[in-house]
């Protein structure tokens, strides 16, 4: 039996050896896949995604289908979780709940986002392969798609990012000393109460700030929550930040490669 | 929001990125492997208050309060380290001396807990890691968790090929290297001449001689208890190290089978060929015990020593069924170990030649009774296993007494180390093996062990005594003896505690004005007629009842219960306290409380003549008692007045009284018949356990005379409206939470648990006892009376409450709706409601009835199922240890009650063996045995006994006398107290009377 979430009063430590509010390793990469429009890869400690994109394209089955919604443009996700991503070797449905659920937040996330207008009567799919999953798979699933639209040059307002925060008590005596924990691993998410936020825009000056994406699946005190979610909002910035810095060197590699 | 806003720290900076890999076996037998990250950090303080680096370095929490450092800068000095020092021990360290870190005192402060024993210590041993979580927290104490794990210096990789174990030692050595080195740099700049040593206390013989090749100062735990002052008294709470059990290991045979591997277990009951339970001893025959596996309807025998290889009782087992040929029955017969273990030498044991039977055992083992022919229950052969691992020890600390005999040199004065046998209170568990210095001071106390190990060259576990309660036989001794033995927290309640009191005290008043936010959400019922019915003497008033007759003809009926939620909230430390608790012990002298007094005989009390707050379940009934609504409040009440049972009745059944109050209590005494009748015609169980109430002389509480309890109609009146409030709670708490409601349920028995009940009725008497559905076994109860002996069917009902399940508490979510049933009260549903101030179950139901009537909100700890299962566990315990030390009072004070004296009173035969039979005493509540061998005049032959099993009778012939006794007799017997040769204790004798 290792040590549990239980431990974190004694230090401030969590399970892995961070502080409350440090975000793991978080690594992209863009374009990775040459054939697909956009593509990206992002590691978010253990938790790791592909993703591409294609399109826009013409809508298939014919135009005035019920599915057309006529002048914009529509996001269908497809998520592929790995069998071999778990822990268990299992093999899960497109059918399943789970991550029907989260194609559907994924989606209409973006679909706020772009600028669909653009782009009448065609679809923009977004396809994620998981290949290892270790906690804050929604979230990383979010940031690996803002890489790969970004890389398919689809416009869109401002980059979505996204982050898991937990609630742990921080001394057993009173529940309301509790400490946000930010960025969760797949133990971390098992055993406290967490949500994933996801914002779009970096505040003053860099756009109008607004969360996006908040999915919350496990109960929490109400006291708890405005610090979760202040919490949270701040670990997007710094996701922002990242992933910035990820389009930005590969844009000037590419500008480089194209100038010599 | 913003004011919650903090920057952060980059992520990047100041950690480094780390991996680990490890497999981890499922309960299912699977294979998982585990990757994880590991940030490795340089801000992890070493938290000496000798050291100023580290003061601004570790960032505190989201609230930025950091920790203050913990380890003193002038840590105590001994003999080998006159500069003071800090302790790191081992996992080891831990595991086997648990209780020495614990003492009070100025020894053991100042340790070290690294993350890596922490770690450890939790997978050998959840008990022990809480203990020593507990421990850090404790202030004068002084012991830190370092996270040696997540230090970049301290981090050690598993080198390929290297056991755990040795990368956890290596480890270990590694975190004491950093400690010593950073140490030295602090107390440079400090210029201080003085650096505390930083020892490492490990047993291990390698890890000691790596550590002296790494220059890091280590010892063993003994070697450094020995240089402590207070040494002598401490050597003993040391087990004996595994060093010692090393050497010896050369020269001892081996005398039990080795455990199979763990997952040669699991595969085992995986696959069926191994049966996983709890291993219990019979308390009529230590060599004999019995595992419940769900595979068998029968609980499989383990009989002798060997088959039960090590195994305690109360251990979760793995057991292997044996070939058919060596089946056996039951044993027929009482084995005592005193009686058949005597004269055993603690010292000399390993070398005997016997080996793990003693020759004595086997011949007790040996049935050589003349049995009857045929066949009968009792003599037929049951499935028969043996022990191949165990899963789970469930290894406790152990009241006992020393073994006189055992005891080399009685000189009190002598501080030579010997071995000696204590022989612990409960018969089931095996006399323990303990090295003392002070065994001559310790002969003729109540003393307190543990169990440390018992390695298959042992044929007795080894433990370590911890310390003495003071002269056998003294209240104070035999009080405390029976409250560690039933492990009721006793100690007065701390500070932390008390401070959740209301600051007012017992000034503490129910809010004049009505505009006071305590009267928020709750009725005003002062005005109704209310009054508490209780035994004598009660000052825990949990509940008050009222009735009236409504216009339309029916009645409104309210039960008032103590609103303990309103001062006991949830997660505060008088909360977590009671939680722990789970029920307030009744002894007879003396109670030991759930909550602080000043809430459970005042402020929650609910006395006469005060206002108080109340938790009500009011009901509008029909003349026929059948429910016509039900309502749920918080209230504030005032009892008009607090009768006891007798005072009650009286007021009832006289004539004269025409007041309301009085016809109110008619009206209840009316309805409770009716639904009393009604739950009898469903099948409920009317039950018998024998109770006595010993009445004390207020003074000397001295016992002068015992007496069975008399049951009034007011008694019934009482029991009745609370298991109507139960049942109303437990319905409306289910529909509000289906998954987290707190219930009561009471399984059906298997119907094999009255097999044999029922064929000792048939076989003497004639008597059929049907146990298809409780309404069928309450109907033959009913039935199973003889008319010349009032007594006999309280003495079947008492033998039929022994083959009952018993009733636990559990969260709704984890049973199947079906399950719920409350056998014994024949409800579908049930729950604890009405008694808050003394059981815990009652307060958490309080908790959820609140939130279901939305008076305030759910605690977050009452809406998760595994808090919720965690608390159903302990107070599951807690309330059947609670009875257990309540009826180990009652059998204290009988026996006090009876020293001295010699009665000769009526008694039943309750069972017959074939050396012997148990006698219960109606007129005192006591059950004893009665063997052939008392039965001896002095200087006489055991007589011989001819047991027919099949006609459970035993036949004594003596050179004197020849007596028959058979089942349900009724006897004479001379009841007389008699001290232990060997022990100087007190006993009660049975013997028979012609
Ligand atoms: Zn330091």
């Amino acid at each position: 039996m290792p040590l549990d979430t239980s431990t974190y009063a004694l230090a401030h430590l969590r399970l892995d050896g961070r502080r409350w509010n440090e975000l793991r390793r978080l690594h992209a990469q863009i374009s990775t896949q040459a054939a697909a429009d956009g593509s990206s890869y992002l590691e978010q400690g253990n938790t790791k995604v592909l993703c591409t994109v294609s399109g826009p394209q013409e809508q298939k089955g014919g135009r005035g289908g019920a599915r057309d919604q006529g002048n914009e443009a529509k996001v269908d996700v497809e998520m592929n979780i790995a069998a071999f991503s778990g822990m268990d070797r299992k093999r899960r449905a497109r059918s399943d709940k789970r991550v029907q659920e989260m194609q559907v937040t994924i989606a209409s996330a973006f679909q706020s986002t772009l600028f669909t207008h653009l782009f009448p009567h065609s679809t923009i799919t977004v396809t994620l392969h998981i290949l290892s999953q270790d906690g804050s798979l929604l979230a990383a699933c979010l940031n690996a798609a803002t890489l790969a639209l970004i890389d398919a040059g689809i416009p869109m307002s401002d980059y979505i990012s996204s982050v898991t925060v937990a609630s742990a008590p921080s001394s057993d005596q009173s529940l309301d000393e509790m400490d946000p924990l930010l960025d969760l691993n797949g133990l971390e998410e098992q055993e406290l109460p967490f949500m994933t936020v996801g914002t779009c825009g970096r505040g003053p000056g860099g756009g109008e700030e607004k969360v996006m994406v908040l999915v919350m699946e496990t109960k929490v005190q109400m006291a708890r929550l405005e610090a979760m979610l202040s919490v949270g909002i701040d670990g997007c910035k710094q996701v922002r930040g990242i992933l910035d810095g990820v389009v930005r060197s590969h844009g000037k590699r590419v500008l480089e490669s194209k100038v010599s | 929001m913003t004011s919650l806003k903090r920057s952060h720290a980059s992520t990047s900076t100041g950690t480094t990125l780390s991996s680990k890999t490890y497999l981890r076996t499922l309960k299912s037998g699977k294979v998982q492997k585990v990757v994880r990250e590991l940030y490795l950090r340089q801000d992890i303080p070493c938290s000496s208050r000798l050291c100023s680096a580290c003061l601004d370095l570790a960032p505190g929490g989201f609230h930025r309060r950091s920790e203050p450092a913990v380890l003193s800068a002038t840590p105590s000095a001994t003999k080998h380290y006159p500069e003071g020092h800090y302790l790191v021990p081992d996992t080891n360290a831990f595991l086997s001396a648990m209780d020495v870190f614990e003492i009070e005192g100025n020894a053991f402060q100042d340790v070290v807990v690294l993350q890596t024993v922490l770690e450890e210590v939790k997978n050998r041993s959840l008990p022990l890691y809480n203990r020593l979580i507990a421990l850090t927290k404790n202030e004068g104490k002084r012991f830190y968790v370092f996270f040696n794990d997540f230090r970049l210096e301290t981090y050690v990789q598993r080198d390929a090929g290297e056991t755990i174990n040795d990368r956890n030692d290596r480890a270990v050595r590694k975190a004491c290297a950093w400690y010593a080195q950073h140490l030295q740099q602090a107390a440079k700049s400090r210029k201080s001449a003085r650096c505390p040593a930083v020892v490492m206390i490990s047993d291990d013989k390698d890890c000691l001689r790596k550590a002296t090749g790494e220059s890091i100062i280590a010892s063993n735990l003994e070697t450094y208890v020995s240089g402590l002052p207070d040494a002598d008294r401490l050597i003993d709470m040391v087990a004996a190290s595994s060093e010692q059990r090393i050497t010896k290991e050369g020269r001892s045979q081996l005398l039990y089978p080795d455990y199979l591997t763990i997952s040669a277990m699991l595969t085992g009951v995986k696959n069926g060929t191994l049966h996983q339970g709890i291993f219990n001893v019979s308390p009529y025959n230590y060599l004999e015990g019995t595992v419940h596996v769900p595979a068998f309807d029968r609980s499989l025998i383990i009989q002798g020593r060997e088959n039960s290889n090590r195994a305690v009782s109360g251990d979760i087992v793995v057991i292997e069924l044996l070939p058919k040929d060596q089946w056996k029955a039951p044993s027929s017969k009482v084995i005592e170990e005193e009686d058949v273990g005597k004269n055993e030498s603690a010292e000399v044991d390993e070398e005997s030649p016997e080996g793990i039977v003693s020759e004595r055992e086997r011949r007790a083992l040996q049935d050589e009774v003349k049995k009857a022919h045929g066949q009968s229950t009792e003599g037929q052969k049951q499935p028969t296993a043996k022990v191949v691992g165990i899963v789970k020890r469930n290894w406790r600390q152990y009241v006992g007494h020393i073994d006189r005999d055992s005891v080399r040199s009685r000189n009190s004065d002598s501080r030579a180390q010997q071995t000696v046998f204590l022989i612990p209170m409960d018969k089931r568990i095996p006399k323990i093996r303990v090295r003392t210095r002070q065994a001559g001071e310790l002969v003729g106390k109540r003393v307190l062990v543990t169990i440390d190990s018992w390695d298959r060259e042992s044929r007795y576990p080894v433990g370590h005594f911890i310390r003495s309660l003071g002269e056998l036989e003294t209240k104070g001794a035999e009080t405390e003896a029976l409250l560690l033995e039933w492990d009721v927290q006793y100690r007065p309640f701390p500070k932390t505690v008390l401070d959740c009191l209301p600051a007012e005290g017992h000034d503490w008043k129910v809010p004049a004005s009505t505009e006071d936010p305590g009267w928020q959400g709750r009725r005003d019922l002062r005005d109704l007629l209310v009054c508490s019915i209780d035994p004598p003497g009660c000052v825990d008033i949990d509940d008050a009842l009222h009735a009236k007759k409504l216009p339309n003809g029916n009645f409104e009926i309210g039960v008032h219960i103590a609103d303990v939620s309103h001062f006991v909230k949830p997660n505060n430390a008088m909360d977590k306290e009671a939680s722990l608790r789970g029920t307030t012990v009744y002894l007879v002298d003396k109670r030991i409380d759930m909550l602080p007094m000043l809430l459970g005989t005042d402020l929650c009390s609910l006395k006469p003549y005060v206002e108080r707050f109340a938790f009500s379940v009011m009901w509008e009934v029909n003349t026929n008692a059948d429910i016509v609504n039900s309502t749920f409040t918080k209230s504030v009440i005032r009892s008009r007045e607090a009768f006891s049972y007798e005072a009650a009745q009286l007021r009832i059944d006289d004539r004269s009284q025409q007041d309301e109050l009085t016809q109110g209590m008619r009206h209840l005494m009316m309805l409770s018949k009716k639904l009393r009748a009604k739950r009898m015609a469903a099948g409920a169980l009317n039950l018998a356990s024998p109770e006595v109430r010993v009445q004390t002389e207020s003074e000397t509480s001295d016992p002068v005379d015992v007496q069975t309890k008399k049951l009034l109609d007011t008694n019934q009146l009482v029991e009745e409206f609370m298991l109507l409030a139960n049942i109303s709670v437990a319905g409306k708490n289910f529909e509000a939470f289906p998954q987290t409601a707190l219930l009561r349920r009471h399984a059906a028995p298997p119907k094999n648990n009255f097999e044999e009940l029922s064929n000792q009725l048939k076989v003497k008497k004639g008597l059929e006892l049907r146990t298809e559905s409780s309404k069928a076994l309450a109907d033959s109860l009913d039935t199973c009376v003889e008319s010349s002996e009032p007594f006999f069917n309280t003495l079947v009902r008492i033998l039929a409450t022994r083959c009952m399940m018993s009733a636990e508490y559990f969260c709704s979510g984890t049973q199947a709706e079906s399950e719920f049933r409350h056998y014994g009260l024949a409800s579908e549903i049930y729950t604890h409601f009405t008694s808050p101030i003394r059981r815990y179950a009652d307060l958490e139901a309080h908790r959820q009835l609140a939130a279901a009537i939305e008076y305030e909100s759910l605690d977050a700890s009452l809406q998760s199922k595994s808090k919720l299962e965690a608390v159903c566990k302990n107070i599951n315990v807690r309330h059947r240890n609670a009875q257990m030390a309540g009826r180990a009072s009652v059998e204290y004070y009988v026996g006090q009650a009876l020293k001295g004296r010699v009665i000769v009173e009526d008694g039943f035969v309750m069972r017959i063996f074939s050396n012997g039979f148990v006698v219960f005493v109606p007129r005192f509540g006591i059950e004893g045995l009665i063997r052939l061998r008392d039965m001896a005049e002095d200087g006489e032959k055991e007589p011989e006994g001819v047991f027919d099993a099949e006609n459970y009778s035993l036949e004594i012939k003596g050179e004197k006398r020849q007596a028959k006794v058979e089942l349900f007799q009724k006897i004479k017997v001379k009841i007389s107290d008699e001290a232990e040769k060997s022990t100087g204790k007190r006993k009660i004798k049975l013997q028979l009377v012609q």
